[in-house]
């Protein structure tokens, strides 16, 4: 940030994107990926409109783009900056966070928000920058797949805490060294630099980082846009972590931790071209130390060789390689967008791609939802435009706590989704998950009636760059080749459920069946050594019980098929079109 | 298989010898096929397989008839599996009424099939809220599964049915019946005749038959005619009569007195009943098919009354009466059965009767003279005016 002539030319887009999420001691390994923002012409429009004004102006006048529309919707985006930050600075210092959440109502109608975690905790000299300065420390030099790639950061919450209720957050932190320290902490609106007040340091026990601030313009309920149902679903794609929640009225729920492993760290990589927006490709440009446009372009992306700045040139004659990259002109940047996209390149690596994996997956939807049955997708990698990389996860859960509450009290298929373990709660409507669900053919695996089944979709997409519909980052993108991945994924479990709850009804009928045939075990079995003058009563009845058991035995346990019991079903299925010609 | 045979031998003999059973041989075959359908069911349990056996299918698909003139059973067979939901109840039943069979046999007491399923209406347990049998129709077709299973007639099985059927003429039987042996003559049973039994194979024997041929008589009060009449004697013949439909055993008589050579000639009314009656007599019936020519008696002839008598006869003219839609339903049904419209003479004759849609009771040749009865049949035997 050391020029701030170009500090309003980047909010845009790191306003959307992400802005200090961890501890900044870890600066380095911190941050931010790049972000698609908003759609080229509206981001062009709001740069000119806005590049003149502060960092405070722009957040005021586009909160709603932030995630801050609506009270509810407000809270929920708090808790999720508060919350995807302590999970990634766990993540990053390979810690198992414990998270504890509480919501109190204020007399003033004010709602106290209390956020605890037991990470790595943030050092005195950075934490003015982490919670009190907007887009401080941004460095593009890594393409990491994170939850942090929406939203507005902390500051954005310390500054909504301003806004709404003129008061400071309140901050505790220590990084485990027996020093704890607390302060205050603001934004200074019109410079955006950190304002610490208050500071107070003693000795104690404490690692991690503890967050209390009051907001206005907020509302608590328990509907499913809440900050309930948000770290129920950031539960379940975490299942790492242990999460505990107290709401005003005192009722605490904790989500259980299901599997004590760290997720693996993401591993950094370039962003490849095909994955660059215009005005990402702004901000790599005006904080590249490179000195040539040419050479800024070869270090920074990934798959960018000399012969391929041969050929941009070529497609760009105007654009001079050898300038200062600071010097990139928005027209300029978006003419090699879209020149990147007329050249071939060889695909990204996959290599980034952190999936939540199969067997987590099914703990985290176990230990949520208590499920009667778990099928999670296995999918390869995938890439869109062209060559970005991505990977979806799809788990269904049927029965148990799965599905939601409806508002005649019915349960029906509840749709979680997720971009890189974040929960995406609003606006559903024109998402790529959504878009898959809505083009199955339920029919076709026995779930006609999918909208009224006590079933749970969980949808992950795994990606660096995920494709948001817009700057509030809670909608992914339908781009064709996402959401045929999605129908894959979905096809298969579903496929999968239907073979279950087939399964169990032609279990119910075999018991049945057995039932049936046993009352008639014993009668038989005395009558026959009469019949034929051998064996007797007791040795034919044990023997006959025996082949009704085997005949009859259960096809399904623990809600799995193997493939033994696939064949055994194949045979029962033609053995009972027999029984029924006869 | 020739072992087998070996075994069964010694195991009669033996049990012949060491009892000094007043079972016949026969008796002891039964018992035995009784125990080889066990013993083989046994076995199946043994090899963890299901209990199963064969039974011939008795469905209106397997039932033809040829050249004999009967009605048989094809060779379609059907499975009565244990282990089939469907079936295990009557499979179960199944096997309690062979028990029940084979105990009648070393007991050597016999009961209908109403005392049979006493024998088996119990509950079939203290925690099972059902009875091993609860109504009698579900033994019967259960025994007809055994018959045919086992090749073998119920009567032999010391089942009985009702008695029905009535005797009279030159006829001499032993009956060897409740460790008795006695005889019987049918010339001196008086007014009543002799009764038919349910079984005249078991324990029955002919022992002297010196008749001419054999006249069966629909209803009873023509028999009691002809009987009055001593039509018997002076005819050389005997008179027998079913009293409406014929029973197992009165069927199984006639093909018995057929298989001596006898012609047996009946005297029906000239309507649906009677018809049917006949042909049930002749062809078998489609319910009996897979007793097959052991019930039937193609051999038999239809004296009358026929549409032509009244021709022939003047006086019925005035005697017959409106055809029932039942009996021209039922003209309709023997024209459309192969093994009916195969005789010209019958085709005709039902033909007349749906044209004409008149009938005509055997009673009505009491016209002009009680004896006259007898003048009639005469008269037609003479000069051999039957329809086959």
């Amino acid at each position: 940030m050391e020029d701030k002539k170009d500090l309003s030319l980047n909010i845009m887009s790191e306003a959307n994107a992400a802005v200090p999420k961890e501890p900044v001691q870890n600066a380095e390994a911190k941050s931010t990926a790049i972000t698609a923002g908003v759609e080229e012409v509206k981001s062009q429009e709001i740069f000119s409109e806005f590049r003149e004004h502060s960092v405070a102006e722009f957040f005021k006048k586009n909160r709603q783009m932030l995630g801050f529309s609506g009270k509810v919707r407000s809270l929920t985006t708090l808790v999720h900056e508060y919350v995807t930050n302590s999970l990634d600075a766990c993540e990053e210092a390979k810690i198992l966070p414990n998270i504890y959440v509480k919501i109190d109502t204020l007399p003033d109608g004010h709602l106290r928000l209390y956020v605890e975690d037991n990470g790595p905790g943030i050092p005195k000299q950075f934490i003015g920058k982490a919670l009190g300065q907007m887009l401080a420390g941004t460095k593009f030099h890594r393409f990491v797949q994170q939850r942090g790639q929406q939203g507005i950061g902390a500051a954005g919450c310390t500054m909504y805490a301003q806004i709404t209720t003129g008061k400071p957050v309140h901050v505790r932190s220590s990084t485990g060294d027996n020093n704890i320290y607390e302060c205050d902490i603001a934004v200074d609106l019109k410079t955006n630099s950190p304002k610490i007040s208050n500071m107070v340091e003693y000795t104690g026990k404490y690692r991690g980082l503890t967050v209390i601030g009051e907001f206005g313009e907020v509302k608590y309920d328990k509907s499913e846009y809440s900050p309930f149902e948000y770290l129920k679903a950031t539960a379940l794609a975490n299942p790492h972590a242990q999460i505990t929640m107290v709401e005003p009225n005192g009722e605490r729920t904790v989500f259980q931790r299901a599997h004590s492993e760290v997720p693996d760290r993401p591993k950094p990589a370039q962003p490849h071209p095909l994955g660059v927006t215009t005005d990402d490709l702004i901000n790599y440009s005006h904080h590249s130390k490179e000195r040539k446009l040419s050479s800024f372009l070869t270090t920074n992306f990934a798959r960018v060789s000399d012969a391929k700045i041969e050929e941009l040139k070529k497609l760009c004659p105007s654009i001079n390689f050898d300038k200062m990259p600071r010097e990139l002109k928005w027209e300029e940047a978006e003419a090699l967008v879209n020149a990147f996209k007329q050249i071939k390149w060889i695909a990204p690596s996959a290599d980034p791609l952190r999936p939540i994996g199969k067997e987590q997956i099914e703990k985290a939807l176990k230990n949520v939802l208590q499920p009667e049955f778990i099928s999670v997708s296995e999918r390869s990698p995938k890439v869109f435009r062209g060559g970005v990389p991505f990977l979806v996860e799809v788990g269904i859960a049927y029965k148990g706590k799965a599905g939601r509450q409806k508002a005649d009290g019915t349960v029906g298929l509840d749709v979680k989704r997720f971009a890189n373990r974040a929960p995406l709660l609003f606006d559903a409507g024109g998402c790529a998950t959504m878009e898959a669900v809505k083009t199955i053919d339920w029919g076709r695996y026995g779930l006609k009636d999918i909208e009224n089944m006590p079933v749970t979709l969980f949808m992950n997409l795994v990606s660096v760059h995920v494709p948001y519909t817009s700057a509030g980052k809670q909608a992914i993108s339908p781009e064709e080749e996402i959401v045929e991945e999605f129908r894959y994924a979905i096809m298969e479990v579903a496929r999968d459920l239907d073979r279950y709850i087939s399964g169990k009804i032609r279990d119910e009928q075999r018991e049945a069946r057995k039932k049936a045939i046993l009352r008639y075990v014993k009668q038989l079995a005395s009558d026959l050594p009469y019949l034929a003058g051998e064996k007797t009563p007791e040795e034919l009845e044990k023997k006959l019980i025996q082949i009704i058991e085997s005949k009859y035995s259960k096809i399904f346990e623990k809600g799995r098929l193997s493939q033994d019991e696939e064949k055994k079903i194949k045979k029962d299925i033609e053995n009972a079109a027999e029984d029924l010609e006869e | 298989m020739a072992r087998k045979k070996d075994v069964s031998k010694e195991l009669i003999e033996k049990s012949v010898e060491k009892s000094n059973s007043p079972l016949t041989k026969e008796d002891l075959l039964v018992k035995q096929k009784l125990e080889e359908l066990g013993k083989n069911l046994i076995k199946e349990i043994e090899q963890g397989q299901s209990p199963q056996f064969e039974t011939v299918l008795r469905a209106r698909s397997n039932i033809l008839h040829g050249e004999e003139g009967y009605l048989y059973l094809g060779d379609k067979k059907e499975k009565r599996v244990f282990l089939n939901v469907a079936q295990a109840k009557k499979f179960m039943q199944t096997v309690a009424v062979a028990a029940k069979c084979k105990k009648f046999k070393e007991e050597n007491l016999h009961t209908s099939i109403r005392g049979l399923f006493y024998q088996l209406k119990f509950t079939l347990g203290e925690d099972i809220d059902e009875e091993l049998f609860e109504e009698q129709s579900e033994s019967n077709e259960l025994v007809e599964d055994l018959e045919v299973a086992l090749n073998l007639k119920r009567e032999d099985l010391n089942l009985s049915t009702d008695r029905k059927g009535v005797v009279a003429g030159n006829l001499i039987l032993k009956d060897k019946f409740g460790g008795e042996e006695i005889e019987i003559d049918c010339t001196k049973q008086g007014r009543s005749g002799w009764m038919i039994p349910s079984d005249v194979d078991n324990g029955m024997e002919f022992i002297d038959v010196d008749v001419d041929y054999v006249l069966v008589i629909e209803k009873d009060a023509l028999w009691q005619r002809l009987n009055e009449d001593k039509f018997w004697k002076k005819e050389n013949c005997l008179i027998i009569t079913p009293k409406g439909q014929a029973s197992r055993g009165c069927r199984r008589l006639i093909r018995k007195l057929a298989d001596r050579g006898l012609p047996i000639y009946c005297f029906m009314d000239c309507d649906a009943w009677g018809w049917y009656i006949y042909w049930t007599i002749k062809t078998g019936s489609m319910n009996l098919a897979y007793l097959g020519k052991n019930i039937a008696t193609p051999e038999a002839k239809f004296i009358g009354v026929t549409m032509s008598d009244i021709e022939r006869y003047d006086f019925l003219k005035k005697l017959t009466i409106n055809a029932k839609e039942v009996d021209i339903k039922r003209a309709e049904e023997l024209l459309s059965y192969p093994w009916i419209n195969k005789y010209e003479d019958w085709v005709k004759e039902l033909k007349t009767v749906l044209d004409t849609k008149k009938k005509i009771e055997q009673d009505a040749l009491q016209g002009p003279r009680l004896t006259f009865v007898g003048e009639y049949l005469r008269e037609k035997i003479e000069k051999k005016l039957f329809l086959h």
